[in-house]
Parts: structure tokens; sequence; C-alpha cells
């Protein structure tokens, strides 16, 4: 109970969390978390626009929001990415809390992001397991697994290979090897995003398979959208390690957020093959 | 009349929200307050100290990243919601006082019934628990503030964005934007909601709630994943997970369940807007509403313990200290908040015994809803049994706690029969339903946050409430519950259908019963929002950390210390030196005794 937790803390010792900061000098107070926040609902405020064409006149206005909102939450992104962690990278005491809180925070996210799979899977699964499952004619099904799939798949996994490579190297203060890999690791990111791109050109362009084509449809461009998206930002998540690698951050004993990166491009790349078994591999079974 | 009703809403809104402005950029300014949050503060002066820490003005509000700061703005915004909410109500009721349409037409009457709900649920009740959450939980597990300050944050200002997209079909209907608020009651139940033909549920509306509260539960996440690193990592290192307290235990319970149940939603609620906007199938082929059923309430049976679960823990919390005694059998609350968690997620199909599922399926989730009363029911006798004996004071707060207690038992004893699918299929879809869940989110929930309101009140402001309206507040609101949902439960016994703006002349005793129950809570709520305004302001200011004598009792607790030491601060001016404590009450660092039970 409460009564018996006595707390050991005195309030003079209190960490200030923004004590380097916009605004200069305040311990408890970033602009940063407001700027981000108002441009992530802006995101969605501009999808509300585009949604509302009819009412605002054109859907130019909905997308112009929706871009500038973008722009303004990597703007917040980026401010409180260089206060909180970028300056005074090396000065930085390194507490045994911090480290930890952020992996805890990155293994509750993960958790989260398995719901967020989850309900497009759940739909799938729901009607794949039913008795009238059909593919819609104009699915491609020798494209399903062909050569294309097949490649963009062990890319992805490789891809997990090098980042695996680059942690290690860092780790042993193999600063080369380590940016290395992970230029490395961003590079098969971005080609296995083009390599889907090619893949909804083909579908869509030659075959005529949208998302408009029943359950498959939807579940196909649901969830390999949702998947895409992910490996976007993880693109974005990783590509941010890389520049700051560039710039001669990291060593064997500062590596986190090597490692919440890393994290999280494992679990994208596990869903990937776990998406490719079940969607297209299992789709016609 | 109808037209006149809608316009005389919105203006209506339109001033609380300014009011709520105004009022806001009242307490940046007000000097008492930041002596509890900052330190110390003498005659019409900010201290330096302040001046350090945050900046003055409502730029310190737009950039706290100070998790009591933070808590704070949860709660207003909270409380703007419940008032929200609540208005909607007291027009609904206004309507049901008569058999036929009289004060707003059925269209009116669906929007206000869906915007009521995810009002309540989503912008009040998630909020005002994040408030105390924030507020509370570092002060009490010894942490410098929360894991992440500044998502912390960033969760936060999601909020007001999405409560306006939530509302902006009242706003958009009275401008003649062409399209209203959506009517798709709070469960947004597909075909309707998925704007089939000429989508006469509320058009762009409809979408723009469904981002509101994609949003919402973006931010809801955001909160979850920084409560459960918190807990888990920063707690100070006297605070092991045998002695943490009860409050801790449920707010990462609910972080745990939040984690799981609103990407959940989030996910479908895109794939909603998506066969809403885009042509996709996800809910519009044969057995696609059925899918939603279960994805809701896959999510929507474990919101309802998010919402309750740290109102538990509010209740095992608060009601021990004015019982004099620890709270009895702590471990099997602990379990039982965690049996229940677990539990949450395996009975949501309860709520779906009438759609024609397998009925195979339909048993083992009746077992399951019959079994989570187990664990309820492990709660509610070890609150009776820390009341008996007890040096029982009868505060405000006490009083609220005695309530919750109550109303629980009945909301729970309803929901034990709806559990039992041959009484379900009887009273499925009547207001015994409305009855039984209002019992447990106004009677339990709203009841405990207003435990925790006047609790907390002094450590948050350092004045205290006025008690006789206080009182006052508890029993209006303990009559006017009890009146206004037993009726509903009558009338469900008589088969009065929920959800529509008219009815059968034969329910009207009753429902008029239920008007004026709503009534007397309406007055009991407006007489709560006086006090907390007035007692802020002026209230009388604490002398003392411990406005509770619960020194006396020996069950004084850490973030009453926390007060107590920054009052000391205060006092011995400049906060150099560390502060004596008075009475020798406070043990300073590290002086642990854990008795654990």
């Amino acid at each position: 109970m409460s009564t018996q937790t006595e707390d050991g803390h005195d309030d003079h010792g209190h960490h200030l969390p923004a004590v380097e900061d916009w605004p200069r000098g305040f311990g408890e107070a970033s602009w940063w978390p407001f700027v981000t926040a108002i441009g992530g609902a802006g995101i969605y405020i501009g999808m509300a626009l585009w949604i509302l064409q009819d009412v605002v006149g054109t859907p130019l206005i909905g997308v112009g929001v929706a871009v500038g909102a973008i722009g303004l939450f990597l703007t917040g992104i980026y401010g409180w990415l260089y206060h909180a962690f970028i300056t005074k990278f090396w000065s930085r005491e390194i507490t045994s809390a911090g480290p930890v809180s952020l992996r805890w925070g990155m293994i509750a996210f993960l958790g989260s992001e398995l719901a967020t799979f989850g309900a497009i899977f759940t739909y799938y699964f729901y009607y794949r397991a039913g008795t009238e499952w059909a593919l819609p004619d104009a699915v491609p099904i020798e494209s399903l697994t062909g050569s294309l799939i097949i490649v963009n798949t062990l890319i992805l996994i490789a891809s997990s290979f090098t980042l695996h490579w680059a942690h290690h190297a860092i780790r042993h203060n193999d600063r080369k090897s380590f940016v290395r890999g992970m230029g490395l690791t961003v590079l098969l990111g971005v080609v296995f995003l083009g390599g889907q791109a090619l893949e909804y050109y083909e579908f869509i362009g030659h075959y005529g398979f949208t998302y408009a084509e029943g359950v498959y449809g939807s579940a196909f461009f649901g969830l390999t959208g949702l998947h895409g998206l992910h490996v976007a930002m993880g693109v974005v998540i990783l590509s941010i390690v890389f520049v700051r690698a560039v710039y001669g951050q990291y060593s064997a004993e500062r590596h986190l957020s090597v490692s919440t990166a890393s994290m999280y491009w494992h679990f994208v790349d596990l869903v990937w093959v776990f998406l490719v078994v079940v969607l297209y591999v299992g789709a016609a079974l | 009349m109808a037209i006149n009703a809608q316009i005389a809403l919105t203006v209506f809104m339109g001033v609380l929200l300014i009011a709520v402005i105004a009022w806001l950029t009242r307490i940046e300014d007000w000097r008492s307050y930041s002596a509890s949050a900052g330190g110390v503060v003498s005659q019409g002066e900010r201290s330096e100290y302040i001046e350090q820490e945050k900046p003055a003005g409502i730029v310190r509000w737009l950039t706290t990243v100070d998790h009591k700061d933070i808590g704070i703005l949860y709660g207003a915004y909270g409380l703007f919601a419940f008032a929200v909410g609540g208005l909607m109500v007291a027009a609904m009721r206004i309507e049901l006082a008569t058999p036929n349409t009289t004060f707003i037409e059925p269209a009116v009457y669906n929007s206000l019934l869906t915007s009521h709900g995810i009002t309540m649920l989503f912008l009040f009740g998630t909020p005002i628990i994040a408030a105390f959450a924030n507020y509370l939980v570092p002060l009490i597990i010894g942490a410098d503030d929360m894991a992440f300050p500044r998502i912390n944050a960033i969760a936060f200002w999601l909020l007001p964005p999405s409560a306006i997209m939530i509302w902006a079909g009242f706003f958009a209907q009275p401008l003649g934007l062409g399209f209203g608020p959506a009517q798709t009651a709070w469960t947004m139940y597909t075909p309707l909601s998925a704007g089939v033909g000429n989508d006469p549920a509320g058009g762009a509306g409809i979408d723009l709630m469904l981002l509101g509260l994609h949003l919402s539960g973006v931010a809801a996440t955001m909160g979850a994943i920084n409560f459960i690193a918190t807990i888990f990592t920063q707690r100070d290192e006297n605070v092991s997970w045998a002695n943490l307290d009860i409050f801790s235990w449920t707010i990462l319970t609910q972080s745990g369940l939040i984690l799981f149940a609103f990407p959940l939603l989030g996910s479908a609620l895109l794939m909603l807007l998506a066969d809403r906007n885009f042509g996709t199938t996800f809910f519009l082929t044969d057995g696609g509403n059925m899918l939603w059923q279960h994805l809701f309430w896959f999510f929507g049976h474990p919101e309802v313990y998010i919402l309750v679960l740290p109102m538990m823990g509010i209740v095992s919390y608060v009601l021990p200290r004015f019982a004099g005694r620890k709270l009895f059998g702590f471990k099997f609350v602990v379990y039982s908040t965690l049996a229940i968690g677990v539990l949450s997620f395996g009975v949501w199909a309860h709520h779906m015994f009438a759609t024609g599922m397998d009925p195979r399926l339909r048993a083992s989730f009746m077992a399951v809803s019959l079994a989570i009363a187990i664990p309820s029911a492990v709660k509610t006798f070890n609150w009776i049994t820390t009341l008996w004996n007890g040096r029982l004071r009868l505060t405000t707060p006490m009083l609220f706690c005695i309530g919750f207690v109550s109303n629980f038992i009945i909301g729970g004893v309803t929901g034990v029969f709806l559990a039992s699918i041959p009484v379900d299929l009887v009273l499925h879809d009547t207001y015994y339903v409305v009855g039984h869940f209002h019992y447990i989110v106004m009677g339990a929930i709203a009841f405990a946050g207003f435990a925790g309101i006047y609790y907390w009140f002094p450590l948050v402001t350092r004045r205290m409430y006025q008690a006789t309206l206080g009182k006052a507040h508890f029993a209006l609101s303990f009559i006017g519950t009890n009146i206004t949902f037993f009726a509903m439960i009558l009338l469900g016994y008589g088969g009065m259908p929920r959800r529509y703006a008219t009815y059968l002349p034969q329910f009207f005793t009753l429902n008029a019963i239920a008007t004026v129950g709503a009534m007397i809570l309406l007055v009991g709520q407006i007489i709560f929002v006086w006090n907390l305004v007035t007692s802020w302001l002026g209230g009388k200011r604490i002398e003392s950390g411990d406005p509770w004598n619960l020194k006396e009792d020996g069950v004084h607790t850490v973030e009453w210390q926390w007060l107590d030491r920054r009052i000391e601060t205060a006092l011995t001016d400049g906060g150099d030196e560390e502060p004596i404590a008075d009475g020798g009450e406070v043990r300073t660092d590290g002086g642990t005794e854990s008795d654990d039970n």
C-alpha cells in the first residue's frame, strides 16, 4: 500500500526534463510537443477537408493542409529529437533508467502495433476461413508467388541482417562497418518500397486488381498498404539514425536509438514474413 | 421549434467554450496555484525559482512538459467534455419527458445520443483518468516526471483537435455546410454507419467523427505507453512491485488494456472510413456487420474496464484513508485487478448474444462474462471489509467512495443478469441495459472521479473546497443517479426499447421520473462546477500538507508528504535547505519501513 512506499527522492535533485529547449531558459517548457501535436492533428484535419471537398470547393485544400501539417509534424519531431537527444549527445549522463524506459516504450508501442495489424488480419481470416472463399477474377494468382514478391521478401529479410550487423559493429566500436551497415539497411528498405510500388503498379495497371476488388482486394491493399506505411516510417527512423551516425554519433556505450530502431525494424520485418505466408501464399491454397 | 432548439444548443456550447477558455486564461495567471507546482510564492510576486522552470502566462500551459500541469490540462479538458456531454443528455431527457416529439426532432435526438456516448467515454472518461494518473503516479512512485515528458504533452494536445472533429457536425449543420452530426450511436454499427445509399446517418459528420476518434485513440495509446514505461522504469528505489500502490497498479493494468484495445479500434475505424470514401468492402460484404461488431466490442468491452479499473483504484486508495485503516486484502485487490484485465478481452461477444451467432461460442462468452463477476465481487467485499470496524469520517470524498460501492453493486448485479443468455435475450436493447451501464458509468465511474477530485483538490490548489456544497453535490448526485437509472431498469423490465426519441404512452410515468432524476443530477453538477471554480479562486487556504488529518490514523501517503515538503520549502524561503518535517511524522529520504501485508 502506498503508505509504505516512502518516497526517497527530494525535490532539489529533481531532474528537469527540458533544460535545453525552445523556449530557452526554462526547465519544464518546450514548444516542440505542441508543434508536433498540431502537425499531427493537422494531418487528420487535412484528411477531413479532403473528405469535405464538396463543401470547401476543391480537394486541393485538404491535400495542401495535410502536406503542410506533415511538414509541421516533422519539424516538431526534428526539434524534439534535436533538443532531447542530439544536443549534448556525448555529455548527457547515461542513467540506467533512461535507456530502459525507452526500450519499454518501444516494446509497448510494438504491442500496440500487434493490435493495429491484428484488426485487418482478423478481417482477412474471418473471410478466408469461411466456406465461400473465392479470389476475384482479376487477381493474378501466379504473380502472388512470383519472382517479384520472392525477391522483395529476401531484400527485406536481408535488411534485418544488415541492421543487426551494423548494431553489432557499433557495440564493438567499429564505426566504419556501423555506418556501412546502416546505409545498406536504409537502401534495402527503399528498394523494398520500390518493389512494393512496382507490384501495385502491375496489379492495378496491368491486371486491374484494385482495392475495390471484393474482400481479397480490401484485405490485400489494406494489409500491404499498412505494412508499406510502416516500412516507410521505418526508413525515416533508420535514416535519422544513419545521418546521426554519419555525423559521428553513437559509440559502444551510447547506441540506444540504434537498439530501439532495430526493434522496430525487426518487428516490421517479422510482420512481413507472416503477411507473405498468409496473404500471398495462403490466398489461393 | 426544433431548429430553434438546435441553434440554442449550438450557441450554448459556444458560450460554454468561451467561458472555459476565459477560465483557463485566468488560472494561468493565478498566483497561488504555482506554489504547489513550482515552489515559492510571496504576496503578489513570482519567485525566481518559478521563472526558471516555466514561462509566464498562457505560454506556460502551451509549452509545459510538467506532468502536474499536463494533469491539470487533462482535468480541465475532461470536465469541459463532461459538461458538454451532460448538457447533451439533459436535452435528451427533456425530450423524453413526454412520449411525443416536443423539444428536439428525432434526428437531433439521434445525434445527441451518439455524441453523448462518445463524449462521455472518449473525451471525458479517458482524459479524466489521465488527469489523475498524470498528476499522481509520478508523485506516488517517486519519479521525477513521466518517462517521456514530451510525448505526454503531445498526447494531450492531440485531444482538443479530436474533440473539434467529433463535434464538428453540430457546428456544420447550423452553418449550412451540408452535413450534420453523426446519428450512428456510439457503437457505429454497419451498415448504418457505412454510408450506403444516401447516407442518412450524418454524411461527412460520420467521417469527421471517425477521424477524431482515431486521433483520440492515438493520444490514448501514447499515454498508455508512457504510463507503462513510467511505472516499469521510473519508480524510486524504495518502491518495489510488492509495495507499489493500488492506484498505480490499476493504471498499469488499464494502460495494458489500452495498448491492445485502442489500436484495434483505430484500424477498424480506418477500415470503416475507407469503406465510406474509397470503395473498399471491409464491412460491406456478407458477414461484414457481424465482423464490425466483433471488432468494435473487442475494443468496446475492455474500454469499460479501461474506464472503471483506475476509478476502482481511486476508491481503493481514498476509501481506506477515511476508514482509518489499511485497505483490506490489498494483494487480492491487485490480483483481482489483473484478473479483470485479462478476462476483459474474453467477454466481448456478450454484447452480441441477440445477433444469431454460433450458440456454442455464445455459451463460452456467457461463462467468461459470469466469471468476471468474481474478481469484481472480491473488490467489493474488500471495500466493505475495509469499512468494517473502521473509524469512518464521512467527508465528501468518502461519501462519493461509499456511493461508488453502493452504485457499483447495483450496476454489477444487474450486469450479472445480462451476462446470462436467456435473460439477455429478453432484456436486450431495452432500457434495462441503459440503466445497468449508467449505474456503472455515472454511478460508479463518475462518482469515483468526484471522490478523487475532492480528495486531491487541496493537493492541486492548496485550497479547500466548500464542504457544504460538496455534500450537497453528493446528495443530489446520489439521489439523482438512483432515481434516473432505477427508473430505467424498471422501464427495461417493461420492455421499452432504447435509442428512440419517442415512446409509447404507457411508459410515461417512469420516463417522467427519470427526467426528474436527470434534472436533479444536473443541479448537482452545476453546484459541483460552482464549488470547484469559486473554491479554486478563493477557497480557504490549507495550512499543512495534511488537510485530511491522515497522520492521526497513520494513513498519510506520499503525495501529501510531497505537499508537506513543498509548503515547508516555501516557508523556509528559497528552498536552499532540506525542509524539516513538522512533528517528525514525515520520514526523510531512504527511511523506508515497508510493512507489507
